[in-house]
């Protein structure tokens, strides 16, 4: 196990390394010189090239590279073109809004999907079990941001029980805060509840054709207390491992859900500044996000290998 | 957007070798949901290449004081904010979703099975270093990673099947990687070669067989993501460029207009997801047919 | 009982005179003081400091934080600020009195040596926006702590109108010096208008607080301003019609909710002939439209009517020419391309082709593709080219276009939507237009002091540079105002400025 865990960090150190390079390389992919675009409107030649020296820009580009990824390491990952706020800060103060978010969305979709994923499997072939399997297909099928659309068109706009869109911080006013929160929360967490009933209802099904099972019922045991003392905790299992993948499916969808509702968090931050054209904080947020999602992978594997030690990870 | 169906590690399908079914028919008999499913797709494609014949009105074509109305017999979904006719800009939408999918999706496929090939093969350095490439791209969730590279190249159809593509490559290199490392065990394969047959016509009568049906089934998820992807990139409006009727930006639109016309954004809606929906579908149902593991 | 009855009637009468959907602001009601009035703005400001500031937007907040020694009222006429009064004592001579016992907002006086900081600063600055607006200014001399001098290269009749804007705001110069580097992020105590800063949280809002030494006695009325930069036009509707906002600037509501606002009672939605124009940049110098009678062609070729008709909802009001009806200069037997004539544009030229860079806007794409739907009945195709609007400007600044869709906010006085944008080398002057007339027209009526003399002077130019398509002018666009009916007394003014200091709440 320690051994497996060394060498997987080992293996992340080169990937790492990739990954910063990549992101590195983004500003300087872009068509147009990043010291235009940060001086904006008032771009003379002269400014440019003062900007430019300032910026480093007229350094060879490994060292330009060392440079960032040294600062980067120290928190320092540059200053907004659009609203010259440090990235770092910029980022830090959205992070809490996506969490809420994330959590809200990953909170209603696993008590959804768990129940919903164990009935399915408990009457598998029946009306039910076709929906819920039906639903789990249709959940990852359609675009996150058409369900965001269907709910402000009949929620919002057609019975106007839900504002469509816009945050209110906690300190301001709790109840609005999670008034806002309601309809973001449905869409970011659909293809999420899709995801984790189909998950359930098939562990499910893996858990309760296992022996054990079998002669927990052949002595008598009421079907309620073999769910509930065997099949529910040994499928769950796999579960919580798969949750763990799902901050990626989260991320994602934050950002097509957050631009919708105008939810200040990381994701709407990304867009705004792709728009902008805001390369520092673009940059920015895929390192962040690149290397949350790597640890947070890392973090699952070793769970997963923990607790089911029968996969080998040769 | 990696297929979503939960942890199908390429490793544990490659361990257990699948002779393909016998023939189309008999899976089509045995399996009705796949016959089903097909057959959706098979409509879609359908309407897809007929588009020009079914559509009945140009859809480039603007009527600006016939805009924003509502389902009548001429427009049966409505005219949009330039008078278009909508249903006809639905029905050609699918030109433009259609085939992206399927080059983002031949994209990663080929140019992630070269990499797994070599690095299957090879073994080594080779294998260290490209799965460590793999392992980088990996490192970003996949529609992140899409519109890092769509904001670095700029929008377009073009840069969207590339970004998309990209992002396909890591399931198809770990796929083939794990199916060339499993069939380079097998004694059989030492002895084929003592014999100097070929590594090409090992690949072909040997790996080939056992790689389809994965392969089918990883296909069909592949371009349901690629389809649910390329939405969403012209829906943040870095994919395809107006006036190409497009079913993300066609949405973007449709949002834009919510308070005066629900329509604009309900028929793109729709179709985009029927269309993932059917590739999903599909891919779900050949996965239950091929697999024998998954059989309950 | 007799009390009560009164009341309810009195409520009664108050009610209906406040709920006049889409009519005026009731003035009969007496002012309450307090209250915290919610600004929805189109965007992000990206300074503070007028020295930089280059967007529209930002002179939304300057308004009420700043003051310009002069101001305007709602005909246009320039009027007292922080000078009582000016007079020319020779063409090159502009000397202005200065109002007394102002303080900025940090305690310091607002004196003749602060005014003299603040211009010198413009003058002096490596790079501003401002420095073409005070092109004109050799230098500022100190009489005494109320009077202060400006000497000019030459005679400058537009001088006192930029003076209205970010060109004349006065800063506290004790303020500017403390704030260093931060300064244009966190102006703290630097203006000596109605509100007063407090804090900016960039994307999310920026609140001003009331100034409680202003020197108009009993001003402003509210205790607090909240801006809040909310760049989906739905998003700004659907704030301003539950009550989340306030008030709206109108380039946060999209033209085509216009009428939404209109006929929702909670709202107030006022309107007047506004200061800017809108079309596209025609490049003069080079390319397919060196050739005037293509220029002739496509201005003849397109159908205004049927742009503003279907993309602003009737909104938008049809430009014949730079200068806007609500401007004295504005000539209205000006119609040369007031209709759409295909027939008459194929035989001036058809047959060619040409690019239009379009800002990565939906409108500006509506618009676009609308245009290229027109040209193709005479026989031209446009090319439409779709880029992020910073790229657009850069194209055009580098005058490497054939069309570009940019329009102009516009100024107070006709010199700031003319010289420019038509004379030979003016800053805007994209399209490299040149023609030697409208450039000794432009130039007189600068230091022309004479109104009628300086309008015939526009006249000519306008009709020289409307025939020869130095820009095919589309729509001119109004200055609205969009409130809450809970929101009183505003003053409509053509520039489209939220000027909050005689406004309060309910």
């Amino acid at each position: 196990m320690l051994a497996y865990l060394v060498r997987r960090l080992a293996l992340m150190v080169p990937v790492a390394f990739l990954v910063s390079v990549a992101v590195f390389s983004l500003i300087h992919l872009t068509p147009v010189d990043p010291a235009e675009l940060i001086l904006g409107e008032e771009h003379s030649p002269q400014a440019v090239a003062a900007l430019r020296h300032e910026l480093g820009l007229d350094q060879p580009l490994p060292q330009q590279y060392l440079t960032w990824i040294g600062r980067a390491l120290h928190g320092d990952l540059g200053r907004s073109v659009r609203t010259d706020q440090p990235v770092a800060q910029a980022i830090a103060e959205r992070i809490p809004n996506t969490l809420e978010l994330g959590i809200a969305a990953l909170a209603w979709s696993v008590l959804l999907a768990i129940p919903l994923g164990t009935i399915a499997a408990l009457r598998r072939g029946s009306p039910i079990d076709v929906l819920a399997t039906g639903f789990t297909v249709l959940g990852v099928s359609v675009p996150n941001f058409f369900i965001g659309i269907l709910l402000i068109l009949t929620l919002s706009v057609g019975l106007r029980w839900f504002p469509p869109g816009g945050y209110t911080p906690f300190s301001e006013s709790i109840l609005d805060n999670l008034h806002r929160l309601v309809l973001p929360a449905i869409t970011l967490g659909t293809v999420t509840t899709a995801i984790n009933t189909r998950f359930t209802r098939s562990s499910m099904l893996d858990v309760l054709n296992q022996d054990y099972i079998r002669t927990a019922r052949a002595k008598g045991a009421s079907w309620r207390q073999v769910i509930w003392d065997h099949a529910l905790k040994n499928a769950l299992i796999p579960v919580v491992t798969i949750v763990g993948i799902q901050v990626g499916s989260l991320l994602e969808g934050a950002l097509v859900t957050e631009t919708i509702f105008s939810w200040p968090g990381v994701g709407k931050l990304a867009i705004d500044s792709i728009f902008g054209r805001d390369y520092p904080i673009i940059q920015g947020i895929v390192l962040v996000i690149a290397f949350s999602y790597m640890l947070a992978n890392l973090a699952v594997d070793m769970a997963y290998a923990w607790l089911n030690p029968r996969i080998s990870y040769a | 957007m990696s297929a979503v169906y939960g942890p199908t590690l390429p490793e544990e399908v490659a361990e257990t070798p699948v002779s393909p079914p016998t023939s189309i028919r008999t899976l089509f008999r045995t399996y009705p949901r796949v016959a089903v499913a097909s057959g959706l797709l098979l409509l879609l494609v359908l309407v897809a290449l007929l588009a020009p014949w079914i559509a009945f009105h140009d859809p480039i074509a603007t009527d600006p004081s016939n805009a924003l109305l509502g389902p009548s017999g001429a427009h049966p979904l409505g005219t949009d904010e330039l008078g278009r006719d909508l249903f006809a800009r639905v029905i050609w939408g699918s030109r433009v979703s259609l085939p992206v999918a399927f080059v983002a999706v031949a994209v990663g496929l080929l140019v992630g099975g070269a990499i797994g090939l070599a690095a299957g093969y090879r073994g080594g350095l080779t294998d260290l270093f490209l799965m460590r490439v793999i392992d980088a791209i990996l490192a970003f969730p996949a529609l992140i990673l899409a519109i890092a590279i769509v904001a670095v190249l700029g929008p377009g159809i073009r840069n969207a099947m590339i970004a998309i593509g990209i992002v396909q490559v890591p399931v198809y290199a770990r796929l083939m990687r794990a199916q060339v490392l499993t069939l380079k065990e097998l004694d059989f394969v030492a002895a084929v070669r003592a014999l100097g047959a070929s590594p090409a016509r090992l690949i072909v009568s040997h790996f080939l067989p056992n790689l389809l049906n994965p392969l089918i089934v990883q296909i069909s998820l592949s371009a349901a993501a690629a389809m649910l992807a390329e939405a969403t990139l012209s829906f943040l409006g870095l994919g395809a460029q107006p006036p190409t009727p497009d079913w993300g930006f066609m949405m973007n639109t449709g949002a834009r207009f919510l308070n005066n016309d629900p329509w604009l954004a309900l028929g793109p809606g729709v179709a985009i997801s029927v269309a993932v929906f059917a590739f999903n579908w599909l891919g779900d149902a050949l996965r239950d047919a091929l697999d024998p593991r998954l059989r309950q | 009982m007799k009390r009560l009855a009164v009341g309810v009637i009195g409520a009664f009468f108050l009610s209906a005179c406040a709920s006049g959907g889409g009519g005026t602001t009731s003035v009969a009601a007496t002012p309450k003081a307090g209250g915290t009035l919610k600004v929805a703005i189109e965007s992000e400001l990206r300074t503070l400091d007028p020295l930089k500031s280059s967007q529209r937007v930002e002179r939304q907040v300057y308004y009420n934080m700043y003051e310009s020694l002069v101001k305007i009222d709602a005909s246009l006429k320039i009027k007292p600020g922080l000078a009582t009064a000016w007079q020319y004592t020779d063409p090159t001579t502009l000397q202005f009195t200065l109002r007394q016992g102002v303080k900025f907002h940090d305690g310091t006086d607002f004196n003749a040596d602060a005014v003299k900081f603040n211009i010198d600063r413009i003058l002096t600055a490596a790079s501003s926006p401002r420095k073409s607006e005070l092109a004109s200014v050799k230098s500022v001399e100190v009489k005494d702590a109320s009077t202060v001098i400006f000497h000019l290269k030459k005679p400058d009749a537009a001088l006192l109108a930029q003076l209205v804007d970010r060109a004349g705001m006065i800063l506290s110069p004790a303020a500017i010096q403390k704030g260093g580097a931060g300064f244009t992020l966190a102006p703290v105590g630097a203006g000596t208008g109605p509100f007063e800063f407090v804090e900016w949280k960039r994307d999310d809002h920026l609140t001003l607080k009331k100034n409680p030494n202003y020197w108009v006695p009993g001003r402003p009325y509210l205790d607090e301003v909240i801006y809040r930069p909310i760049t989906d036009s739905n998003a700004a509707l659907a704030a301003l019609r539950t009550g989340d906002i306030d008030v709206a600037d109108s380039g946060a509501i999209a033209d085509k909710d216009v009428a939404t606002v209109k006929s929702d009672s909670t709202l107030v939605y006022r309107s007047t002939a506004g200061l800017s124009f809108g079309g596209f940049e025609i490049n003069s110098a080079a390319g397919v439209f060196a050739d005037m009678s293509k220029r002739q062609a496509v201005a003849l070729a397109l159908d205004r009517d049927q742009i503003i008709k279907n993309v602003s909802f009737g909104v938008q009001t049809l430009s014949n020419g730079p200068i806007p009806p609500s401007s004295w200069a504005f000539d209205p037997s000006e119609k040369t391309y007031a209709k759409a004539d295909a027939n008459k544009a194929k035989s001036m030229a058809t047959g060619f082709a040409f690019a239009m860079k379009t800002p990565n806007d939906p409108t500006d794409i509506q618009i676009a593709t609308l245009i290229k739907d027109q040209l193709s009945k005479a026989g031209i195709t446009l090319n439409i080219q779709v880029e992020e609007f910073g790229q657009v400007l850069n194209d055009a600044e580098a005058h490497k276009f054939d069309a570009a869709l940019v329009g102009w906010s516009g100024r107070i006085d006709p010199d700031g939507n003319m010289f420019g944008w038509f004379h030979t080398g003016g800053g805007f002057n994209d399209g490299q237009y040149s023609n030697a007339q409208v450039d000794s027209d432009l130039e007189q009526a600068r230091t022309e002091s004479d109104q009628a003399k300086r309008k015939a002077l526009y006249d000519d130019a306008q009709q020289i540079l409307v025939k020869e398509v130095a820009y095919v002018f589309l729509d001119h666009g109004p200055a609205q105002e969009m409130h809450s009916t809970k929101a009183h007394n505003f003053s409509l003014i053509a520039d489209g400025m939220g000027r909050f200091g005689e406004v309060w709440k309910d």
